[in-house]
């Protein structure tokens, strides 16, 4: 549903969109302390990837929006006050080693100025119980990272507490990429674990269920009119029939199986 | 009466023992998967298939292979060649293997298809499937050598080949080709979707073996006669 939310939402206003937060706490091949804070930690390589979509997404909003204080980068480089934000990203960009750093900023700033008033912020995240969850990544002394000592995590969590108005928070959480969770846990009090679920509260749980008949059926006609299901039997009646008993309505299972179809 | 069955049911040795064989008694009949030989009614069975349905009635039946579906969806083909990259009874990978190589396949001739101007699109074949079958007739060789013995020294001497051997030796070089030649680097799906793309027009590695082979034989033309 946040993939949707964001395609719909995108030429409207400004869309913030985490695709997989699970991403952030595993294969990360350089971990630097952070410039900002020494006992944080940076990703450059998954901070650049973020910037770099988000870039695309929401240029022309970004275009708009200007800075409401004085960045210093390093001795020779900064970016002043009333500068656009675009500014703040390509610093990113281009000085790997501070794309966290300007991520954190690119959060601050937006949800400080959503609270006045001019646009409204939609933030999609996909699989926040990462943000309260266990790391893979560890320390040169073999000790484990906790996420909140991740400067990526810690500026997301900053979003996710419901003290800013004007915009909203859609999330999901996932068992599928998250770390350290039974595969069998699903409900969200077993996911994010007390701490998660104390921050987050209160929120509005949406029950997501497979497909309705007529929801399988434009997504069946979607698959069809993009020439993605390509095999004969599958445009047959008993090929139909046989879809929906594979994938039980499920939309993931489903566009695995006309995956090879 | 009894005792005459249960000499069938009984466990059987064949006359001459083979290398691989099935352990089965003749008296047991294969299992039937269609949904169309069980939904004809009764009124359009010829006399045969009525003297089929007889025999189901007293013969024991095998036991079903886990491999056999009344699917709509499964191919004979698709499932010999999955039997065939198998490595240690490791079904699980090789069918995910097949059905990532099957979905790259269609992913570039949809690209390929989407971008291409109105005149061109027809010329595109999107279906993996009859791409796969396509490729595989393309890879399969006319004729085959033997190693034959005549006055002591050993002659390739170039002679028919079954259906069966013909599709076998095309999986074999397929699989082969892309385990051994390819770059280490890259995934097994991606180099069968690039060779099955090239054979789908007769280019690529494969292909050149199977020209070799063809070659060979007809350089070898001379020795036909030692077949017997």
């Amino acid at each position: 549903i946040v993939r949707s939310l964001f395609s719909f939402l995108v030429n409207l206003q400004p869309t913030l969109f985490v695709l997989s937060a699970h991403l952030w706490l595993k294969n990360c091949r350089e971990l630097m302390p952070s410039s900002y804070n020494a006992s944080r930690f940076d990703q450059p390589v998954e901070a650049s990837v973020w910037l770099k979509n988000f870039r695309i997404t929401n240029e022309r909003f970004l275009k708009q929006m200007k800075t409401q204080q004085k960045y210093i980068w390093s001795k020779r480089e900064f970016t002043d006050e009333g500068h656009p934000l675009i500014e703040v990203i390509d610093q990113g960009l281009t000085r790997v080693k501070n794309a966290s750093d300007s991520v954190g900023i690119v959060l601050k700033e937006l949800k400080a100025q959503c609270q006045s008033g001019t646009f409204k912020l939609v933030v999609g995240v996909d699989g926040v119980n990462a943000l309260w969850g266990q790391t893979t990544l560890r320390k040169e002394d073999k000790s484990p990272v906790y996420p909140g000592e991740l400067t990526l995590i810690h500026n997301l969590r900053k979003l996710m507490k419901n003290d800013w108005n004007n915009g909203a928070v859609v999330a999901t959480v996932t068992q599928t990429g998250s770390l350290f969770t039974p595969k069998a846990a699903y409900l969200p009090h077993e996911l994010l674990g007390k701490d998660g679920f104390d921050f987050l509260d209160p929120f509005l749980p949406i029950q997501v269920t497979g497909y309705s008949e007529r929801e399988f059926e434009s997504c069946y006609q979607y698959y069809k009119d993009r020439h993605w299901i390509q095999h004969e039997k599958a445009h047959t009646e008993d090929g139909k029939k046989e879809l929906i008993f594979l994938s039980n309505r499920n939309p993931a299972v489903l566009e695995r199986i006309c995956s090879f179809l | 009466m009894s005792a005459s069955i249960g000499r069938f049911l009984r466990p059987w040795c064949p006359g001459i023992l083979q290398a691989r064989w099935s352990k089965y008694n003749p008296y047991y009949l294969e299992p039937v998967v269609s949904k169309e030989y069980f939904n004809t009614p009764e009124t359009e069975l010829t006399d045969e298939q009525k003297a089929e349905r007889q025999l189901k009635t007293t013969h024991p039946i095998k036991a079903a292979p886990s491999n056999l579906t009344s699917s709509v969806f499964s191919d004979p083909l698709v499932s010999k060649f999955i039997n065939m990259m198998m490595k240690d009874g490791n079904k699980v990978l090789a069918r995910s293997i097949m059905t990532q190589t099957l979905e790259n396949i269609k992913r570039k001739q949809v690209e390929k298809y989407h971008k291409a101007p109105p005149s061109e699109k027809d010329g595109i074949e999107c279906n993996p499937y009859t791409i796969f079958h396509q490729a595989l007739e393309n890879c399969k060789p006319v004729i085959g050598l033997t190693s034959i013995q005549r006055g002591g020294k050993n002659y390739q001497v170039p002679t028919p080949l079954t259906d069966s051997r013909r599709r076998f030796l095309a999986m074999k070089w397929l699989i082969t080709e892309c385990r051994e030649n390819k770059h280490r680097r890259t995934h097994m799906y991606e180099k069968l979707s690039q060779e099955l793309l090239s054979a789908l027009v007769n280019e690529g590695n494969v292909i050149k073996r199977k020209h070799d082979l063809h070659k060979m034989a007809e350089a070898n033309r001379a020795f036909a006669h030692y077949r017997w």
